[in-house]
């Protein structure tokens, strides 16, 4: 196999956390059955979920545009997005794996050519970029089949055109990172790209968000909104008519079994060939050296007298329980990974609603729909609403959910200690609590705030909020403890490749959308709600507490470091 | 006092005990090595002596306190340097003794002491507000080492205690290691560094493939052997036997 080919095998592998070959020979376990069938089911759930969204939005604007007469304007935005979402998220997934970890000065020290090792890294990144082009291609491929009936080339040209797109993009990555990182060394930290890359993310996903949102009814006039945003006058459509590969892809796509299709392939197959051929070509020997010296640690050092002060200042006895909880705290928020996608979503949630919020304002206000919304909330079911944003909120960090796999590499130092397991696993509920309550005031008082509810119905909110939170907090740290992902050399495979993470999520909006259907279809009154959403949740909270130190106590002893 | 009978180990994954009947008595006021080869058992004994892997047959006793019994009593008279220093990358230094002093309820006036005393010797005192990532491999090991000594422990497991220490460091711990041991205290290492046992230990016991093929002082290796050589060539001698009558 060639250098190339193994490096790309190398850092797929790493990137994605794929597992190994089994030994020959080596028989899966029941137990592996049925945690690949379990991600398996994860899998389609979550292809499923995504796939409904955009296939939505497509319909959406393919209704509003063939009003217009204007619905091939569908596969320019199409080709468009299939351009600017592995952009924005290659960027980001580019910056982030820049530099893996150590692995890459093992690779420098290796015959291996500069071009090998930057291309295999490209291959690598365009993985993800190709699925999410192609996922974003066949969503309006969907749509624009069933309602246009075209040519059997239509799909093939879309399907090559998913996965040429990305291309030039991700090249646009490096061709601004390389000489980035060549020149400004303080970028040259593992944890300053985490936290420049999770910024520009959250931009991002703040940016898509008002776009999403703007697609999506209520809507008073589909089609007008829909020229706006894909018409031929639209951002869109400029951007797209100015972006060439697009266009080509366009193209095709609109005349697909003639030769202006084919002639518009074969533009668009170059196109996108020779930005990644350019910047292998041309910065791959940038590349490498960009990646020497990178991560060197420069240590602050205190004067002599300054570290006698220093140990009589910092070195103070404190509650060993409490110490716990406060390196829980430091382990996780000091680690941008952690932080953006854990404690941070208390913040970044509020702030998606808000931009909803003030996006949609107008077609919210003159919604039917959300005169019904008033009419529940003036009629007693403001509670519910609040409480669940609440629950939801207090329950979004995956904090507990991943408590003990991002603790894998500490775990035999932490069983040399003489703390009780229940008590170090109780110190990570504590510090998961913690975001449960700030989250289950900022869900439960922002809707309190918009529905204009009274001081007593928000306070039951609240209460109703925390002690669902608190109990799914600690279904989840069950979950980790059960099944903790423990074998990682990233620290993103703990949080966000950790299938418990993401059961979470999945249980407690399944509990919230339950709990939601259950209070309006048998039209609970604020007290029955409170009674089964918040005390029987509380009880069942205090019950699973009771038992969970004995389970942790014996489940962290099987676990073989 | 550190006594391990009849302790035996399989790990989940695998059909090979990783340690097999192994039994060893470690006294008060002895240093004593712990050899073998690569992938021997040393590192799961020592788990298994320091509470952090429950073995499957066998006890370890601290002190005379059972550790499966009384496991926090036990874990209290131990101090253990573990062979990976690669912990709480995102402490501090400073914060990271904090954690280990509270853990051990280690008084502030004790704690700044001993701090004091053990990072001024092993040259890390000024490095105390850092962040542990970004700590060379043997600072992060010099580190470890002073964090295990902060509550002054009756018996002190090192795993690998001399990897990646400059020799200022490896001859400060060897001291540490033999002003302890004066003092009634026990000392448990294991090493690859023949030389380091050769002329710290008190007694040594050898491990390969799991079992204990040696036991006692070098003067009685030696006599057991019928050579005069250096701790190295016995070393070798004696694991290459066993290799051979496994084979």
């Amino acid at each position: 196999m060639s250098i190339f080919l193994s490096l790309s095998k190398l850092y797929i592998r790493s990137f994605y956390n794929l597992p190994g070959k089994k030994a020959p020979g080596a028989k899966a376990s029941g137990k592996d059955i049925l945690k690949l069938a379990g991600m398996a089911f994860l899998v389609v759930l979550v292809v499923g979920d995504l796939g409904y969204l955009f296939i939505m939005m497509n319909l959406n604007l393919y209704q509003g545009l063939a009003m217009a007469d204007m619905q091939g304007m569908l596969l320019l935005n199409a080709a468009v997005m299939a351009t600017m979402l592995p952009l924005v998220i290659g960027f980001m997934t580019s910056l982030s794996t820049y530099y893996l970890n150590d692995m890459e000065l093992q690779l420098l020290s290796m015959p291996i050519k500069p071009r090998a090792l930057f291309s295999a890294k490209f291959v690598a990144v365009y993985v993800t970029e190709a699925a999410i082009s192609l996922f974003f291609m066949v969503a309006t491929m969907v749509i624009f089949g069933i309602k246009e009936n075209p040519h059997p080339l239509f799909y093939v040209w879309g399907t090559i055109a998913g996965l040429l797109l990305p291309l030039p993009a991700l090249a646009a990555s490096y061709l601004i990172q390389i000489p980035l990182l060549t020149f400004a060394r303080f970028l040259r930290n593992k944890r300053t790209i985490m936290i420049v890359g999770g910024i520009i993310g959250i931009v991002f996903g703040l940016g898509f968000n008002v776009y999403f949102q703007r697609m999506m009814p209520p809507v008073a006039n589909p089609a007008a909104r829909a020229s706006t945003f894909a018409g031929s006058e639209s951002i869109i459509a400029k951007m797209g008519q100015s972006y060439p590969p697009a266009l080509f892809a366009w193209r095709a796509m609109a005349n697909p079994a003639s030769s202006i299709g084919l002639l518009a392939m074969l533009k668009l197959f170059v196109a996108c060939a020779v930005g990644p051929t350019l910047v292998a070509f041309f910065l791959s020997g940038a590349y490498a050296k960009s990646l020497i010296g990178f991560n060197e640690a420069h240590i602050k050092k205190l004067t002599k007298d300054g570290a006698n002060a220093f140990i009589a200042r910092r070195l103070r006895q404190g509650r060993p329980f409490i110490t716990m909880v406060r390196r829980e705290f430091d382990m996780m928020n000091r680690e941008p990974m952690y932080l953006l996608n854990g404690p941070f979503i208390v913040v970044m949630l509020p702030l998606i609603m808000g931009i909803m919020y003030v996006v949609q304002k107008d077609a919210l206000l003159s919604d039917p729909d959300m005169a019904g919304v008033k009419a529940l909330v003036d009629g007693g079911f403001g509670v519910v609403i609040a409480a669940l944003a609440g629950a939801f909120m207090g329950s979004s960090t995956s904090i507990a959910s991943t408590a003990v796999s991002r603790d894998a590499k500490a775990l035999p130092f932490i069983k040399s200690l003489p703390i009780k397991s229940g008590t170090y696993l109780l110190a990570k509920l504590g510090h998961a609590l913690i975001f449960g309550v700030v989250g289950s005031a900022i869900g439960a008082g922002l809707i309190a705030f918009l529905m204009k509810m009274s001081a007593l119905d928000a306070l039951i909110g609240f209460a109703v909020a925390l002690s669902l939170s608190s109990l799914l907090n600690l279904a989840g740290l069950w979950l980790d403890t059960a099944n903790p992902r423990l074998t990682w050399d990233n620290p993103i495979a703990a949080m966000k490749q950790n299938p418990n993470s993401l059961i979470a999520m999945l249980g407690s909006m399944g509990l919230m959308g339950g709990a939601g259907y259950l209070a309006f279809k048998f039209a609970l009154g604020t007290g029955a709600f409170a009674l089964w959403f918040g005390a029987v949740p509380a009880v069942a909270f205090a019950a699973l507490l009771a038992a969970y130190p004995r389970f942790a106590e014996k489940r962290l002893a099987r676990m073989e470091g | 006092m550190i006594e391990l009978n009849g302790i035996s180990k399989t790990y989940a994954k695998s059909a090979v005990k990783a340690v097999d009947d192994l039994t060893i008595t470690v006294k008060d006021g002895e240093i004593f090595g712990f050899l073998g080869p690569n992938g021997a058992g040393k590192t799961t004994t020592i788990k298994a002596l320091t509470g952090v892997l429950r073995p499957d047959a066998g006890s370890a006793r601290i002190d005379g306190i059972d550790i499966a019994a009384n496991p926090l009593g036990a874990k209290r008279r131990i101090g253990y340097v573990t062979d990976n220093p690669e912990l709480f990358a995102r402490l501090k230094a400073a914060e990271y003794l904090n954690f280990v002093a509270d853990v051990y309820d280690v008084d502030s006036a004790t704690r700044q002491a001993r701090t004091a005393e053990y990072s001024s010797l092993f040259g890390i005192k000024d490095a105390l507000g850092a962040s542990i990532g970004s700590f060379s491999h043997g600072m992060k090991q010099k580190l470890l080492v002073t964090a295990s000594l902060l509550h002054d422990p009756q018996n002190w497991v090192l795993d690998e205690p001399m990897v990646g220490l400059d020799p200022k460091a490896a001859f400060a711990l060897k001291e540490i290691m033999r002003t302890r041991a004066a003092a009634g205290k026990t000392v448990f290492f294991s090493t690859h560094v023949m030389e380091v046992a050769e002329k710290l230990c008190d007694r040594l016991s050898i491990i390969n493939k799991g079992r204990i093929i040696f036991t006692g002082t070098l003067a009685e290796l030696k006599s057991m052997q019928g050579a005069d050589g250096s701790l190295e060539s016995l070393f070798l001698e004696l694991v290459d036997d066993t290799e051979e009558e496994s084979a």
